[in-house]
């Protein structure tokens, strides 16, 4: 289909521009920074510092050439999908990121599911229930969702579950009960600007024209909600998603912290703190690809949902 | 004396707020069988007294006196049992077509789900009945069944809408101005499938427009509104000749600029304004 | 729908004088030094010299919270105000010059802008060096963008308006206009998206600290405090229950007062069309 090309040509075009900016930016930072990497891995290693030393690293890892020259160097090599050695712990930036990735893309698959679980019945109840108690109760929970640090609510819930009932195991990772206290701080850290949309998408749909032809034709209100209004209302959640996805990585980062959890957050605050650079680029190449690819899904999902979209028209909804 | 199927009884509407008046003692009926047009201009509470009756008024507005639908007062029966007359005792078609149905779902579930809602067959049952309802009204029913409401044209979609609604089997159908947003070829073509299935069904049809042409041509009686109230009632020749009230006159006298009709009668009409 | 607003305006008001006057108090009355150690009374529940208790290392926890208070809420009231600095005038240029300058430079703002802020920030922050200094550079650098295209797209709404059509005609200058029409208009969206934004960066630089490449470890910041009373959750869990609802009725107090003030406008524009 012609669409799809057009939407893949312009997504990669998005990428492209995402990656070069990006890298740029970070690799010119690190140039006018003063702090110098190379003392903190003589740091690592544990060597005393000699400018002799010094000197010979330098020109080991390219820094005594001219930044553009530099920079030049590190994105061919990237084109050629290498992207350097860790500086501390000496292994292939790329083999460190993707051993983490599995582990993270657990945690994002299972805070998604506890997110809908959590923001559709909120969203739902708070629509049909628009100024009423059910509805200031979850708008209640969605401002006070809004204004948790993630972090604490995580603690909190450790604390309880973990701590005090003794429920669950406080961190780490392995068995899918240690899946479940990160999976749920991270689905409720994210719920509050879900719930808030679909009650207002929810509540505009209900009183849409075709829901009236749907009651007037004796449609029984739960299939009404769940069947009619739901799905139109899923169209700017999908839009949210895509929109909302690097908040849900960057989210990501801290949950995986508080719990121990050996994803990429966990990898690149450990390289921050070690100002490990090739890490840190490295890392933003592959977030950079991962949310494109996935605003590539969403795109795709958009057109499944809205089937307006594949007809080249647009969403009237 | 007819057996009367719908009868609205003093039926006032006004707003809770501010107290506007939107509706002031309306009083009509709807015998078995019978086509029965309310006419008047927007705004005057022909859509309003029709969502009366099929129960989508906003929660804002304060409803007195009583709406029978075969001798059950609607307004004091309850949302659930009135939601259950809906559909299967009482169809509606509305005057948005891109309203009628739900636009990401194809026409054919959205016929089946209703079909099911009313009647205890199963999906394939359901399946062939929406085909043939699409046979009967003369369109291509596979092509439609399997089309999104956003993919037919207008006059298509009200013709499946009407021809769903009457595959219930309603005693009572509601217009409400379901040629308004059509073109003049697709209005005629969807009143011509009223009428041809009114006549195989004999369920009745509460037609609610606000062109004096149709209702003229197609109906038993007539009710004309304005501002809220019935101003007038009677047999289209009544309502055409022997009107009273100004604004009858008024739209009578519209119909001057169009052609082809009995000059006589109009020319005698307009004199007397 | 407007009374509820106000009220969110009101319950806005009411906690953010509550705060305020807790910490002010507090920061005026206090006679305890927050970052003094005594290890011989640590870890002791409330009393008349330590209101919330001592931490790990026998501060005094509510002359940290209060330091704390200033800390946080002053970091996100400058950072707003830097990355504004930054975005306005960029956003009023872009959208008012328009033409390939405009173009190209809302393509690299959308490359940035699908990039999650939190991840950059961090790199930002890991590349300059953990520290409080950095982080706050960071945020300004992520959160200027958003500024700039916000305030872009308003000024291309608000220049299709008649009147600055008109006051074109009338050859006053780019900066008249810019002045004259253009920043009434859009003052009231910025003021509701700063104070939703004071809410978000409080919550990002506490969770800057709390994994620790914010606030380092003296200094009371909340999320830093947090992040050293995390060992001693099971002992003594009050030294994470006093950070932690500082800055949610801060964040939230935000929150409300952003609901209340896009109420407060709307209301305001409403009756300016009648």
């Amino acid at each position: 289909m012609k669409t799809v090309g057009k939407m893949i040509g312009s997504r990669l075009s998005q990428l492209f521009i995402m990656i070069f900016v990006l890298s740029f930016f970070t690799f010119l930072l690190m140039k006018i920074t003063p702090g110098d990497p190379i003392r903190s891995i003589l740091k690592v290693d544990d060597v005393s510092v000699t400018t002799k030393k010094e000197e010979q690293l330098k020109k080991e890892y390219g820094f005594d050439e001219p930044i553009l020259k530099q920079y030049g160097d590190w994105i061919i090599n990237v084109a050629q999908f290498d992207l350097g050695e860790s500086l501390i712990s000496k292994k292939p930036v790329s083999e460190l990121i993707l051993e983490r990735l599995p582990a993270t893309l657990a945690l994002a698959i299972g805070g998604l599911t506890v997110l809908f679980l959590i923001s559709i019945p909120l969203g739902v109840i708070s629509s049909l229930y628009e100024n009423r108690w059910p509805d200031y109760i979850s708008r209640w929970i969605a401002l006070v969702g809004a204004s948790i640090p993630s972090f604490w609510l995580g603690l909190l819930l450790m604390y309880f579950f973990s701590l005090k009932l003794q429920w669950l195991p406080m961190m780490g990772r392995g068995t899918f009960a240690h899946f479940i206290l990160p999976s749920f701080t991270l689905g409720m850290a994210m719920a509050p600007m879900y719930i808030s949309l679909l009650r207002e998408r929810l509540i505009t749909i209900l009183q849409s024209p075709y829901i009236e032809a749907a009651k007037a034709r004796g449609i029984s209100k739960r299939r009404i909600v769940f069947f009619h209004a739901l799905r139109g209302s899923l169209i700017p959640l999908v839009t949210m998603f895509g929109l909302s996805l690097g908040s849900l990585l960057g989210g990501l980062s801290v949950i995986e912290i508080l719990f121990s959890w050996p994803g990429m957050g966990e990898l690149i605050v450990q390289a921050v703190t070690q100002r490990d650079y090739p890490l840190i680029q490295g890392f933003i190449i592959v977030i950079g690809f991962l949310i494109v690819l996935t605003n590539l899904l969403v795109d795709l999902l958009y057109m499944v949902i809205n089937p307006q979209i594949q007809q080249g028209k647009e969403a009237r909804v | 004396m007819k057996e009367s199927l719908l009868s609205i009884q003093n039926l006032s509407i006004r707003m809770i707020d501010d107290h506007q008046i939107l509706l002031q003692n309306i009083n009509l009926a709807v015998n078995k069988g019978e086509m029965v047009a309310l006419i008047g201009e927007s705004g005057s509470g022909k859509s309003l007294t029709a969502r009366t009756v099929q129960g989508l008024l906003a929660s804002n507005m304060m409803v007195t006196g009583h709406v029978f639908y075969q001798n059950n007062n609607l307004l004091s029966m309850g949302k659930r049992n009135h939601h259950q007359l809906l559909g299967s005792e009482i169809g509606s078609v509305f005057q948005d077509y891109r309203g009628s149905f739900t636009p990401f779902i194809k026409v054919g579930k959205q016929m089946v789900e209703a079909i099911r809602s009313h009647f205890s067959i199963n999906k394939k049952e359901a399946r062939e009945l929406s085909l043939h309802v699409l046979e009967e009204i003369h369109l291509n029913s596979k092509q439609i069944f399997h089309s999104y409401p956003f993919q037919l044209s207008g006059g298509q979609v009200q013709r499946v809408a009407i021809g769903l609604a009457l595959a219930l089997k309603p005693k009572l159908l509601i217009c409400d101005e379901i040629t308004t947003a059509l073109d003049v070829m697709s209005g005629e073509t969807v009143l011509d499938a009223i009428e041809k299935v009114r006549k195989e069904t004999g369920c009745a049809v509460l037609f609610i427009t606000h062109d004096l042409v149709q209702a003229y041509k197609r109906t038993d009686r007539i009710y004309v509104m304005q501002k809220g109230k019935i101003v007038e009632e009677g047999s289209p020749v009544q309502i055409r000749c022997e009107h009273k009230h100004p604004y009858t006159k008024k739209l009578c006298s519209c119909l001057l600029s169009l052609p082809g009709e009995d000059h006589l009668q109009i020319i005698q009409g307009a004199q007397s304004v | 729908m407007t009374n509820k607003q106000n009220l969110s305006m009101l319950l806005g008001i009411v906690l953010a004088s509550i705060l305020a006057s807790i910490f002010l108090l507090g920061s005026t009355f206090g006679t305890q030094d927050p970052f003094y150690i005594n290890m011989a009374n640590r870890l002791s529940s409330s009393s008349a010299p330590h209101w919330l208790g001592t931490d790990h290392m026998g501060r005094d926890i509510f002359a940290r919270m209060v330091y704390g208070a200033k800390l946080t809420i002053g970091l996100g009231i400058l950072i707003i105000l830097l990355a504004m600095c930054i975005g306005i005038p960029i956003g009023l240029l872009s959208g008012y010059i328009g033409g390939k300058m405009d173009a190209f430079f809302m393509r690299v703002i959308d490359g940035i802008l699908a990039f999650p802020d939190f991840i950059l920030a961090i790199a930002i922050a890991g590349i300059l060096g953990p520290s409080l200094t950095n982080i706050v550079i960071a945020i300004v650098l992520v959160k200027w963008i958003v500024y700039a295209r916000v305030i872009r797209g308003l000024v291309l709404e608000e220049k299709q308006k008649e009147f600055v059509l008109a006051s074109r005609l009338s050859y006053s200058s780019t900066f008249h206009t810019i002045r004259l029409h253009i920043i009434p208009q859009i003052f009231s969206e910025i003021v509701v998206m700063a104070a939703i934004d004071v809410g978000k960066i409080i919550l990002l630089i506490s969770s800057f600290s709390y994994i620790g490449i914010g606030a380092q470890a003296p200094l009371p910041e909340w999320g830093a405090m947090l992040n050293e009373g995390r060992t001693f959750i099971q002992v003594h869990p009050s030294l994470m229950v006093y950070p932690g609802i500082a800055i949610l009725l801060t964040v939230l107090c935000c929150n409300l007062l952003g609901d209340g003030l896009k109420g407060y406008f709307q209301a305001r524009k409403r009756r300016n069309l009648q």
